[in-house]
């Protein structure tokens, strides 16, 4: 369900003072972040932002497109560790042929 | 025979049954419908008069979007997920569910057929 319009978007309100810190700084650094859970508001647009994914910080350069969703949906916290199938599938035929 | 909305061609059935052959219009739709053309929604199809047809085609077209738009609808907002590089984007890219389902068990209607693991019957055989 999705949340009720008279509560505004969520965001922490520390975000908005780094964001606005690097708004006036001309450099394009990384913000570090650990709020996974604030929504994308439009005054972030342009910025870069480095969502802590509990191992890392992914660099998310915001976009228009992205306003309404949440930090952490752009760092994805689990890794999906897959064999290479074509590998498996020689070393298998090596097997057998032994 | 009446063709509304493009391609569809609803059979000699009741009307708000018909109406829900077109893509984008379900039971609550067609109802819906009926009662803005004024036309008995139980009324067949073939039973329909000429004015009765053009007045739904116009409402239809009004009122709703349906088949090629909508689809073409559906699928800019899965594509917009998929290149904004967000969890649900990357879900429709594996064609996994994307809703927080579970996937160790279950899962078929995305992960499509089982597919069988190589080398499995081989391991369990020895």
């Amino acid at each position: 369900m999705s949340r009720s319009v008279w509560k505004g978007p969520f965001v922490d309100g520390y975000l908005l003072k780094k964001a606005e810190k690097a708004r006036g700084s001309t450099r394009n650094e990384i913000i570090k972040i650990w709020s996974r859970r604030s929504t994308i508001l439009p005054q972030f647009v342009g910025l870069t932002f480095g969502v802590y994914n509990g191992n890392k910080f992914l660099p998310v350069s915001v976009t228009e497109n992205m306003i309404g969703h949440k930090f952490g949906e752009f760092a994805p916290t689990r890794f999906f560790k897959a064999h290479s199938v074509a590998d498996k599938k020689v070393e298998k035929t090596e097997g057998t042929g032994s | 025979m009446a063709r509304i909305a493009g391609v569809n061609i609803p059979a000699a059935k009741p009307l708000h049954i018909a109406l829900r052959y077109i893509y984008g219009i379900g039971p609550t739709n067609a109802l819906e419908i009926c009662e803005r053309v004024g036309v008995t929604a139980t009324k067949r199809v073939n039973q329909l008069t000429e004015s009765e047809v053009l007045r739904i085609r116009e409402d239809i077209d009004k009122n709703y979007k349906v088949e090629g738009d909508l689809r073409r609808e559906v699928a800019m907002n899965i594509k917009r997920l998929m290149d904004l590089g967000c969890y649900r984007g990357l879900r429709h890219r594996k064609g996994l569910p994307v809703r927080g389902q579970r996937t160790h068990t279950n899962a078929r209607t995305r992960k499509g057929k089982a597919k069988p693991i190589a080398g499995k019957k081989i391991a369990t055989k020895k």
